[in-house]
């Protein structure tokens, strides 16, 4: 039949293209990773992109300015957002791992628990890398069990913003922000404004954006871990008095009304603060760009997390790193690398283009991050500032006291009970 | 009223309800496409504004400058194309036979077909990982499109119940003329289940166009990125660049579009049995 | 043209049926021998046979074991039996998600399957621009998740969303929506519904399966539009319904990419939004439980197996194959 035979063509056709457009596909990787005679190749896996991207390609092209020898292949892997690192977890499961990865320091602790990192501290012996030349935090983060696993790149910190034009509408000194929790609480009652059941302006909601319960608790001057037993300590007192004041705050303000802002995504394409629709609200350095990007003409201010006394003003930071898997082939120039992204040099490259503050006080100096009025008040307070414990269960006591802080704000059960069943779950883990 | 009269209401009446509904389903998609068209002020404006204004081309532009754009689309189009052939050769063979041939097995194997569809991805993603790792395929675009030529449970089963509806007679008479099983599937019973096969080859060109994990873990060198990693990069920390996000996501989803366009007559003409239409 | 041509295949086979034909007398032919009659059918069959084997065997093998162990993906772990099946049974949060689940399946499904095949019924309709219509309720479903997600926030914002605005307008106070706890859940299987094109698409073409004649038939018998309906359209679409109730089950229970965009992983408001999948991935991949979570999955399996099944045992009151 004429018509069976042209479908047969077809389907030959078909075939034949595929497995050719198979081929090519296959052809162009074989090409490109590899260096050239005696270079070691150094494969680098990162989520950066944009500023931050052209950052990193500059630390690179400096280091390989340097080290002739040494060729870094840059791949970029997407960042999937806190803790989704499918893509390193497969390739350290299947032996294949890239030589070095940019991470999370938040995720160190877990991930060289389970054996998945290689040790850096006799690297880092022998090339004369100290902990003093970074904030203590920063080092502290990087490390488990005395143990050095990664080379930290860096940092942020937390504080409260202000709309400054707001403060003013109110009758608020914009130069003179709360600096204890009941100055706080009193802004915030000025700056909301309801009509009927509805918020037209809300002064401030303490769980929003940065607003995590490690935040609040460090202020209220408590504290989440014990690295001597090794256990969590979330019903410390201290602690529970902070989410219990969060669950005032809820309580007063009714929760449910200003929920729909609680729950847009951080990364904000609806930021309330940009919007005017929120007066304070607790973020990171990384806000500055975007207020920059979305809403140039902001007039706002920055003050630490007020504190019930008004003294002692604190943080906490994260920040990224640089690390090696378990099963990194080229361990010593890898090592190099690392060395040079997370010194003094590659720091001052990174920093200076990505605008992220480095983990080395000297550097962030240099860089004139101290004599901005803004990012001042974010750099200033990194020596006080605090890291979320290192321990195996980090992802889990996160989730914990984030679901804790939701159901306090919901009358879900008590602050102290809720802390205590925190505290108990990651306890059973942690002994596993 | 006479019945040319009632006819004539019952068609407006059907353009009523089918423009009432449109506009609710256009939501998402007119808005991705003013998002796309949006500078970056306007994006953050409340109360939200729907018409750009002025209106900003030159996301797309940048788009396409800011990720390697038509190396990735070259990827994703090669990627797609091969996965649905795949899926378009593989798929009906498989469902006939659970269909219309007998074999011993048959209904356990039918039965194990559907229950590996129940056991969520997220748990045997790492053995398979594992799996092409060992086949030295992990860092090429094989393990993205292998699979799709030994069949695909979801497509199987959805082609099955197209082929049970065809009426055996039609295969018993072909029979008594002498055809071969493989005859009378590829002249008689494929032909019949077109826009099944169709519809089955469109979904598949979506999973493929769209997938993120799966290139995500099997490729390794950024030239074969695919699109869908491309959206990802619009993501950072510092904010999102939504314009250029919405910008690609619009030129992603055109292909698309133009094919369901295309492919949706084939739904509305049907078959006939007996020959007549 | 194509399609003529078929339709003339379609003649010539069906021709020996008709009363005039001759060759109605056949001599059988000898019995084949068994492989002979099964050949073909595993033949056929073959492709799938090889892909279950090599790409689903061992990784569902494996994630079976793995349920029975401290598995962690970085590190093989040790059996422990049955013990992470013990400890699900205390999990609070397990059984909530469990709960969470539930609701969306039981709304879920039934709805999708309702406006899935009234949306199909309203575009298998002559009209003018029906192409321009059926893309158009395909077009959310090429949206991508984040897009999505983002503008639902922006749809259900209590106080600035548009649906409150259109809800205000005429005299009602609206509620919430993703920030309540009561109405999250009716938020997200109003947004899942939204992407029910896929559904509609499978549906049309099962439309289109269904043969004129019958249609012509009923006319010439007076049958009006509710008579076409429950006696030729639905009893003819049941297959295509099974597929659809069977896959929307097994869909609604992995419902996994949604919410976890729109709560980034959390599940707020408090926990409202933990779907099952997102328990166990977190499980998985964020707490380095991988055995903890291949039990969650067998749990799963147990679950959509036992109705299925009992999908499948109804299925013979209700599903009309015409080939039958």
């Amino acid at each position: 039949m004429k018509q069976s035979k042209r479908r047969v063509g077809l389907l030959a056709f078909v075939f034949v293209l595929t497995f050719s457009m198979l081929l090519a596909g296959c052809s162009s990787d074989s090409s490109s990773s590899k260096g050239n005679g005696d270079q070691t190749t150094v494969t680098f896996w990162h989520p950066m992109t944009d500023v931050t991207g052209e950052a990193v390609e500059e630390v690179i092209k400096a280091f390989e300015k340097k080290n002739p020898d040494i060729k870094i292949n840059a791949v970029y892997t997407a960042n999937q957002g806190e803790g989704q690192n499918e893509k390193l977890l497969t390739a350290v499961s299947g032996g294949n791992p890239p030589d070095v990865a940019y991470f999370d320091r938040f995720e160190i602790g877990s991930w060289a628990a389970q054996g998945s990192l290689e040790d850096l501290s006799k690297l880092a012996e022998e090339s004369g890398v100290t902990k003093d030349t970074y904030y203590p935090f920063a080092w502290e983060e990087a490390s488990y069990e005395g143990k050095l696993y990664g080379m930290p790149t860096t940092t942020d910190s937390r504080l409260v913003y202000y709309n400054k034009d707001h403060f003013k509408e109110v009758g608020l000194d914009p130069e003179n922000p709360p600096k204890d929790i009941a100055g706080l609480e009193e802004a915030a009652e000025k700056l909301t404004i309801k009509k009927g059941k509805k918020f037209k302006r809300i002064g401030f909601i303490p769980w929003y954006g940065q607003g995590w319960l490690y935040g609040w608790g460090w202020a209220f001057g408590g504290d989440f871990y014990d690295p001597e037993t090794k256990t969590a300590t979330a019903n410390d007192p201290k602690v529970v008095e902070s989410l219990e004041w969060i669950a005032d705050f809820a309580k007063k303000y009714n929760v449910e009304d200003i929920a729909g802002f609680t729950d847009s995504q951080g990364s904000g394409a609806m930021d309330p603060f940009l919007s005017g629709q929120l007066s304070m609200k607790v973020s990171g350095p990384w806000e500055v760009s975007a207020i920059k990007k979305f809403k140039p003409d902001l007039n706002y201010g920055v003050f630490p997390m007020p504190t019930p006394t008004g003294e002692n003003h604190t943080t906490w930071s994260g920040g990224w790193s640089v690390v090696m898997p378990k099963g990194a082939k080229n361990k010593e120039a890898a090592w190099e690398f690392m060395k040079f992204f997370s010194g003094e040099e590659g720091q001052k490259i990174f920093s200076g283009i990505a605008r992220d503050f480095s983990v080395i006080d000297s550097v962030n100096e240099e860089l004139g991050y101290k004599n901005d009025p803004i990012l001042k008040e974010f750099v200033e307070i990194l020596p006080n500032s605090h890291h979320r414990p290192v321990m195996t269960q980090g992802s889990l006591y996160w989730n914990e006291l984030a679901s804790a802080v939701e159901n306090a704000t919901r009358g879900n059960g008590t602050p102290k009970k809720l802390l205590d069943k925190v505290n108990d779950k990651v306890n059973k883990e942690l002994k596993k | 009223m006479d019945a040319t009269m009632k006819k004539k209401v019952s068609r407006y009446s059907a353009h009523i309800v089918l423009i009432t509904a449109s506009i609710f389903f256009m939501i998402p998609f007119v808005w991705m496409v003013s998002t796309s068209l949006k500078p970056l002020t306007q994006i953050f404006s409340f109360p939200p504004e729907w018409i750009p204004k002025p209106v900003e081309w030159s996301n797309y532009t940048n788009a396409m400058s800011y990720i390697p754009f038509f190396t990735y689309l070259k990827n994703t189009l090669v990627i797609t194309f091969v996965s649905t052939i795949g899926v378009v050769i593989s798929c009906p063979l498989v469902a006939y036979s659970f269909a219309k041939l007998r074999w011993p097995g048959r209904n356990i194997l039918f039965i194990i077909t559907i229950g590996v569809m129940m056991i969520p991805g997220q748990v045997t993603m790492i053995p398979l990982f594992l799996l092409f790792e060992k086949l030295g395929m992990v860092g090429t675009p094989y393990p993205l499109v292998i699979p799709a030529f030994f069949g695909v449970p979801f497509y199987i089963f959805l082609l099955r119940q197209f082929f049970m509806g065809l009426p055996d007679s039609l295969r018993e008479a072909a029979k008594i003329d002498g055809a071969g099983e493989f005859r009378i599937y590829w002249q008689i019973m494929l032909p019949l289940a077109k826009p099944a096969v169709l519809a089955v080859g469109l979904f598949q060109f979506m999973a493929s166009w769209t997938d993120f994990l799966g290139p995500l873990l099997y490729l390794t060198d950024s030239l074969q990125y695919t699109l869908s990693l491309g959206l990802q990069q619009f993501q950072s920390q510092k904010g999102s660049e939504w314009g250029l996000m919405m910008a690609v996501s619009t030129m992603m989803t055109v292909p698309v579009i133009i094919l369901f366009f295309f492919l949706q007559k084939t739904f509305i003409k049907g078959i006939t049995f007996s020959g007549i239409k | 043209m194509k399609l003529k041509a078929n339709a003339q295949v379609v003649e010539q086979i069906e021709s020996p049926k008709t009363p005039t034909g001759k060759q109605l007398k056949i001599v059988p032919k000898k019995k084949k021998s068994k492989w002979g009659q099964y050949k073909h059918g595993l033949l056929f069959a073959s492709p799938w046979i090889i892909g279950l084997l090599v790409f689903y065997a061992i990784p569902l093998f494996s994630s079976i074991y793995f349920s029975f162990t401290t598995y962690s993906i970085l590190q093989p772990g040790e059996f422990i039996g049955l013990e992470n099946y013990k400890e699900l049974m205390h999990d609070p949060l397990f059984w909530k998600s469990v709960y969470n689940t539930v609701y969306f399946v039981i709304y879920y499904v039934p709805l999708s399957i309702f406006f899935g095949v009234a949306l199909a019924m309203l575009l298998n309709m002559k009209v003018k621009g029906m192409a321009v219509y059926r893309t158009i309720f395909f077009l959310p479903t090429l949206v991508p998740h984040v897009a999505l997600a983002v503008l639902w926030m922006w749809l259900l914002n209590p106080g600035f969303g548009l649906v409150n605005g259109f809800l205000n307008s005429i005299g009602i106070d609206g509620p919430a929506w993703l920030g309540s706890e009561t109405w999250s859940k009716p938020s997200l299987i109003l947004m899942s519904l939204w992407g029910i094109g896929q559904a509609v698409v499978i549906y049309l073409a099962g439309l289109g399966d269904i043969p004129e004649d019958y249609y012509d038939a009923a006319e010439v018998d007076g049958a009006n539009w509710f008579q076409k309906t429950f006696h030729i359209t639905l009893p003819l679409l049941t297959p295509v319904i099974f597929f659809n109730l069977v896959m929307g089950i097994i869909g609604a229970f992995q419902q996994f990419t949604l919410p976890y965009a729109l709560t980034q992983g959390q599940g707020t408001p408090a926990n409202s939004l933990t779907f099952y999948v997102m328990y166990l991935y977190d499980n998985g991949f964020k707490f380095f439980k991988m055995g903890y979570a291949s039990a969650m999955a067998w749990i799963l399996f147990v679950i959509i197996m036992g109705l299925t099944a009992f999908v499948f045992l109804t299925s013979k009151r209700w599903v009309h194959y015409q080939g039958k």
